[in-house]
């Protein structure tokens, strides 16, 4: 199945979002922090595990998704938030600690939460596998439609609760599917250095489940690949993993000089982004003036959403107290 | 008058048992069917239902060690 | 106060107890199902979950693989998603394998998504030794659960409380956690029941609030504080020191979070002599938060040093003569009781 023009449309501006938010918190991430690196000073304190190069797995996914479904990420979830839906002006404020963010700054940038697109965070690695498996169950048991997708990165998936989960959506076939972006790196390790197996889609076969492997990190393989897994989801054949070999541009959090990393690699690496904006170009999915409209639209649409996150007012300290129980 | 028997089919070894409690005291009127007894045979409990409906008369104390097929206890017509 | 005495005379254990109340709630709730292990045939290891899987189904009672994480991580999701699972978990030790789904994700999503998840999850908890299953399967562990914010814990001493509290659990959105000392459930196979474990226990339902100590027995020369099991060492230890005209106030905490600090105080206040009893580790303990009640609102109501009386800083000791020098029991409290009045 081969994304129309409209969906390839949507995937470029919501990779184009992840990005441009990402470039501009990139920047209010240093504010404060020089020329001494102190993680908690400036506006956008803590650390920052931002999404530079793996936009294309969030779209290729979330492309087929609807307000049934359930998404959950990880400690690096820009990219999935926004290709989700979650609002974009709660989310910056989120990051920004204000109380207009969606958790009211209760979360911050590892754990954004958004219930109005079934949305959530994990901050541990692994640990939203088994709660995104578990939104697959109760739309099983509730007997309502509706499947749930779990991201995690290739490190992620040597996890126990990653094998646990996958043990038993695959027993109970659950509307599943576990995707895991294959950056190459958690935090300095490879995956060669870590992994027996050389790829986790060859793996499926360790829980009796259907399992795909995308290379070349492209909105519009990954589209077709997610499509055949959503698919066998809706029809209840059962979960699957989806396996998406993708970039990380940057370090593992920002402040991360990647120096475990050699130049000529990093400078080997192809940014996905300008790629298939050329590509959307050459195959006339949309002329000039109509991309310059829509990157024009992304950055207003983001520098809104940057401006309301920086004059949103803080929580009284307070707040602190509240909604630890329902 | 019925005895309270403990069913020769309530647990599948020759193994002897012991009365763990009785659910209600001597000289209680209790409905056939319901719960009067747990049994302890190993690591399961098991449980004793009142054969016919009446005054639950008991014979054998909890602690007790019984047997298969044993008396413990009778129900009174009332 | 003491449980209302209804007199339909129906001694129930705790396991039977709790069962009955998961059981009435199931019915009524179609989005309540238990999940775990051996929950099925076994009906659980403790006897949690007899008779549920032939009432309600496969799909409501629900056997899993050895994969603690991946099932409580489950059940959170449903959780999230519109249900109300119940998670058993037999021995509190095993939480080590899991311990992150139940603190870092089960304990703070409520409050990390600025309350837009609920968490209307109930785990049922077997906990305690004393029958020689050694350091990894004898543990309490209750300060360890009730030190993290989010997480309701509360330790039935009796069968009434047990069904009491059990509905209160269900019937809360948030995660609570309902654990039973394996000595007192009721099952043969581990000890004599404890007469006083066994309560008579109404057929209709009933609700008693978390945060709401009990009163066992009352009395003016010294409290008496236990939870689980040690309201019993308590119970025991009273009647020893009345045979000496010491009249001890049995003061059960029924619930470690909340806690009744309240009550604790007004006993405290009363008596001015303060025993804690735990079997959980006596470090930075229940015990210890007992204390601390009384040091931060009026120390100068004790008349005497306060005593706790805790499982030692140790693992647990598999061989009888160890464990039974660890375990706290009547006779150290009647020996503590003595201590703060001088004696």
């Amino acid at each position: 199945m081969k994304p129309t023009a409209q969906q390839r449309i949507w995937m470029y501006e919501k990779m184009l979002t992840s990005r441009k938010l990402d470039e501009q918190v990139f920047e209010a991430y240093w504010e404060g922090k020089k020329p001494v690196f102190n993680m908690g000073k400036g506006p956008l304190p803590g650390e920052m595990h931002q999404s530079f190069g793996q936009e294309p797995t969030a779209v290729g996914m979330c492309a087929h998704l609807g307000p049934d479904d359930a998404v959950g990420a990880g400690h690096r979830p820009h990219h999935v938030a926004i290709a989700r839906g979650v609002n974009l002006k709660r989310m910056a404020a989120e990051l920004f600690g204000r109380k207009t963010g969606l958790s009211g700054g209760r979360g911050g940038h590892m754990h954004l939460y958004d219930k109005s697109v079934n949305f959530f965070c994990s901050g541990i690695i692994a640990e939203g596998m088994g709660p995104g498996a578990g939104m697959a169950l109760a739309r099983k048991m509730q007997g309502k439609p509706g499947i749930a997708v779990s991201y995690n990165g290739e490190g992620a998936a040597n996890q126990g609760a990653f094998h646990e989960v996958m043990n038993m959506a695959s027993l109970w076939k659950l509307p599943f599917i576990a995707v895991i972006e294959d950056n190459n790196y958690a935090v300095s390790v490879t995956k060669k250095e870590s992994t027996a197996v050389p790829s986790w889609q060859r793996a499926s076969g360790a829980y009796n489940c259907h399992g795909e492997l995308v290379v070349g990190n492209d909105p519009d393989k990954i589209f077709s690949a997610a499509a055949r897994c959503v698919e066998r989801a809706r029809k209840g054949e059962g979960p699957s993993i989806l396996e998406i070999e993708t970039e990380r541009l940057h370090g593992h959090f920002i402040g991360d000089a990647a120096g475990y990393r050699s130049k000529e690699e990093v400078a080997a690496q192809k940014d996905p982004i300008p790629l298939y904006r050329k590509r959307l170009l050459d195959e006339n999915v949309l002329t000039e003036a109509e991309m310059t409209a829509l990157e024009a639209r992304v950055k207003q649409e983001v520098d809104e959403a940057m401006k309301f996150a920086r004059e949103s007012e803080y929580p009284a300290p307070a707040e602190a107290l509240e909604k630890v129980y329902a | 008058m019925t005895d309270i028997v403990a069913p020769a089919d309530l647990w599948d070894t020759d193994d002897e048992g012991v009365l763990f409690l009785w659910v209600y005291p001597d000289g209680t009127v209790v409905e056939k069917g319901k719960l009067i007894a747990e049994i302890t045979v190993e690591k399961a409990q098991l449980e004793l239902t009142a054969p016919a409906s009446g005054r639950l008369r008991i014979l054998v104390q909890p602690e007790s060690i019984i047997k298969k097929g044993q008396v413990l206890g009778k129900i009174e017509a009332v | 106060m003491a449980a209302p005495v209804t007199d339909t005379g129906r001694s129930l254990t705790m396991a039977r107890a709790g069962r009955e109340a998961v059981i009435a709630e199931m019915r009524k709730n179609p989005n309540i199902f238990v999940i775990g292990e051996d929950v099925v045939k076994l009906g659980g290891v403790f006897g949690t979950t007899v008779g549920m899987a032939e009432e309600f189904g496969a799909q409501r009672v629900i056997d899993t693989p050895i994969s603690e994480t991946g099932f409580i991580g489950i059940a959170t999701g449903a959780a999230m998603a519109g249900m109300r699972p119940i998670i058993e978990i037999a021995f509190v030790d095993f939480i080590g394998v899991c311990f992150n789904q139940i603190f870092n994700f089960a304990a703070k999503t409520h409050y990390m998504s600025g309350g837009q998840f609920k968490m209307p999850l109930t785990m049922m908890i077997g906990y305690g030794g004393g029958y020689n299953d050694a350091a990894q399967h004898s543990q309490c562990l209750i300060a360890t659960l009730a030190h993290v914010p989010g997480i309701r814990i509360a330790t039935p001493a009796d069968s009434y409380d047990a069904k009491g509290l059990m509905h209160t659990c269900l019937r809360d959105d948030n995660l609570t956690i309902w654990m039973v000392h394996k000595r007192i459930w009721g099952l043969g196979w581990l000890g004599t029941a404890l007469k006083t474990a066994i309560a008579t226990v109404p057929e209709e339902e009933y609700a008693i609030p978390f945060g709401q100590a009990r009163i066992w027995k009352e009395g003016k020369d010294v409290t008496l504080v236990g939870y689980g099991i040690t309201v019993h060492a308590a119970l025991q230890a009273a009647e020893k020191l009345a045979a000496e005209g010491i009249s001890a106030e049995v003061l059960d905490l029924r619930t470690i979070v909340p806690l009744d600090r309240d009550a604790i105080f007004k006993s405290v206040s009363k008596t001015g002599r303060l025993v804690v009893a735990d079997e959980d580790y006596m470090n930075c303990g229940v015990t210890a938060e007992v204390l601390a009640v009384v040091a931060e609102r009026g120390p100068r109501v004790l008349k005497a040093p306060a005593v706790r009386v805790a499982y030692p800083d140790v693992p647990v000791p598999f061989s009888r003569p160890m464990e039974d020098y660890c375990l706290p029991d009547a006779d150290k409290l009647v020996a503590a009781a003595r201590k703060t009045l001088g004696k």
